[in-house]
């Protein structure tokens, strides 16, 4: 190979390699996005599931259980992820890992959310960066590849969205308003700790914007909230029972924004005023 | 996030960002040295046949030099991590194989192989996870060769050698034929391997014009 070539036919012997070898980059590189689109699937759904759990059990635990069965339920499915990951290891081991790394993040970002959000609901806090290698690890630790900063923080970003829903569907539950206002808490810290990372990821950038308009979201319902329970003169168990009786006779579910549904509350009109009768 | 979480990405951080500025400026030194190579491979457009050799000899060193950035890159580059900066310098290291392969050409008249090609610039084997030449950046640097090659089909005309076009038209078309055995995907690669026809367009007009007014020595056949 190590010569200058000089006739149609060593030319067309060394393509015939070139096609071999972008054939095969080509072939990878369809897996490997098929696996990452499946890896995005199953976060999707762990990201449902979580929800579905958080809401179905509305007003029959108190929320740390509801949350820690909603975790327990995530954790299985998530590692149904983490092994997908560790069957695409092998493929982007050593330095094919940056080949193909494009095709792998956004799998590896939904991945991110879902991880990053049962971790919430579980401790509270923002799930490390070593924490998500860790989770991409072997028994033995070993990463089944680096985990790029940039997929971290563009997945924790998403997180915010999820947090939003979360609060928002929180309030009707018992207890729920001041889980809405930690997470309130949470999100607008996260949206500082981002802010100071912009500069480096162009794309941090824009999802900077869907998280303040969550933030906002998540701010309205609060001051929606503060403003009405303090038009009652109320301990919060009987608010609860008051918003939890609206919530179910308007046939309200979970998600949509909170303004809505207070406003389309309070048009339904005659219960609810009578309840206010009895207790003031 | 808690501030241990929060420092550890800033440190990765820093270390990514210092990493990028130290190969920026590498790439510009390896840049100027590519387009130094260009200028004077440019002037083969003007230079009669006979002193092309000389023409050569004033491009070897600066294609020598080429080596210095090379081993530069791959100290820089981190294990494993080739593919995660090459963008940086695929440019450069494009133009640097186009220079080689249009070297080889005027020296001999055959088709630098991409091995010797990474030899020409230094590049060691042993780099392969932090610096080596991608069959693509070397597909590149042929197409770029091509365009290059109709232009002087024109004008080795022009200066009076007839026998230029049909070389580099036996040539081009060798390595055409190269090309259309390869499954391009939808990329640049593709888009640019499609405007090969115009230089074959071109190259072939210049060969019917020489072989029309006999001006060129009857024995090429190839064509």
């Amino acid at each position: 190979m190590s010569v200058v070539l000089n006739s149609r036919e060593s030319i067309l012997t060394t393509f015939n390699h070139f096609r071999e070898e972008l054939d095969d980059f080509h072939d990878t590189r369809e897996r490997l996005i098929k696996s990452s689109r499946d890896v995005t699937n199953l976060s999707k759904k762990v990201i449902f599931l979580i929800h579905r759990t958080l809401t179905e059990t509305l007003g029959q635990s108190d929320e740390k259980e509801t949350s820690l069965r909603a975790v327990s339920r995530a954790k299985g499915k998530l590692k149904e992820i983490q092994n997908l990951f560790a069957g695409m290891s092998e493929e982007i081991a050593g330095d094919r890992f940056w080949r193909y790394q494009k095709n792998v993040s956004p799998g590896l970002q939904e991945y991110i959310e879902a991880l990053s959000f049962a971790y919430y609901l579980q401790c509270q806090t923002m799930i490390s960066y070593e924490e998500v290698q860790k989770s991409l690890s072997d028994a033995d630790g070993n990463p089944y590849f680096p985990l790029p900063l940039d997929d971290y923080l563009l997945g924790l970003s998403d997180l915010t969205g999820e947090l939003m829903r979360y609060a928002i569907s929180s309030i009707s539950r018992r207890g729920g308003r001041s889980e809405a206002n930690e997470v309130c808490k949470f999100v607008r810290g996260c949206r500082a700790d981002f802010e100071a990372l912009t500069p480096y990821f162009r794309e941090l950038r824009k999802k900077q914007q869907v998280t303040s308009q969550s933030l906002e979201k998540i701010e309205d319902v609060a001051y929606a909230i503060t403003v009405r329970s303090s038009e009652y003169d109320l301990p919060p168990e009987l608010l609860d029972d008051i918003v939890e009786r609206t919530v179910l006779e308007a046939g309200f579910g979970s998600g949509g924004d909170g303004r809505d549904r207070t406003r389309e509350g309070g048009r339904r009109g005659g219960d609810n005023n009578r309840e206010n009768g009895d207790y003031d | 996030m808690d501030a241990q979480n929060l420092d550890h990405i800033n440190q990765l951080l820093d270390k990514d960002v210092e990493l990028r500025e130290k190969i920026k400026d590498q790439v510009t030194e390896f840049d100027k040295k590519t387009r130094t190579l260009t200028g004077l491979l440019n002037r083969i457009h003007s230079t009669p046949s006979s002193q092309v050799p000389e023409l050569i000899a004033t491009v070897t060193p600066v294609l020598e030099s080429c080596k210095e950035s090379t081993a530069a890159l791959a100290a820089l580059t981190p294990p494993n991590q080739f593919w995660r900066w090459k963008d940086m310098w695929s440019v450069s290291l494009r133009n640097a194989v186009f220079a080689a392969a249009l070297v080889e050409f005027l020296r001999s008249g055959g088709l630098l192989s991409l091995p010797r090609a990474a030899e020409t610039l230094g590049i060691k084997d042993e780099w392969r996870d932090r610096f080596a030449l991608s069959a693509e950046d070397y597909l590149h640097a042929l197409i770029s060769m091509v365009n290059e090659l109709s232009r002087l089909a024109v004008n080795s005309v022009t200066m009076g050698d007839f026998e230029q076009p049909l070389k580099i038209s036996t040539f081009v078309k060798d390595l055409f034929a190269g090309f259309a055995m390869l499954n391009l995907k939808n990329d640049t690669l593709r888009r640019r391997y499609d405007s090969l026809k115009y230089d074959i367009k071109k190259i072939e007009e210049v060969v019917y014009d020489v072989s029309l007014r006999k001006l060129a020595p009857s024995q090429s056949n190839k064509m």
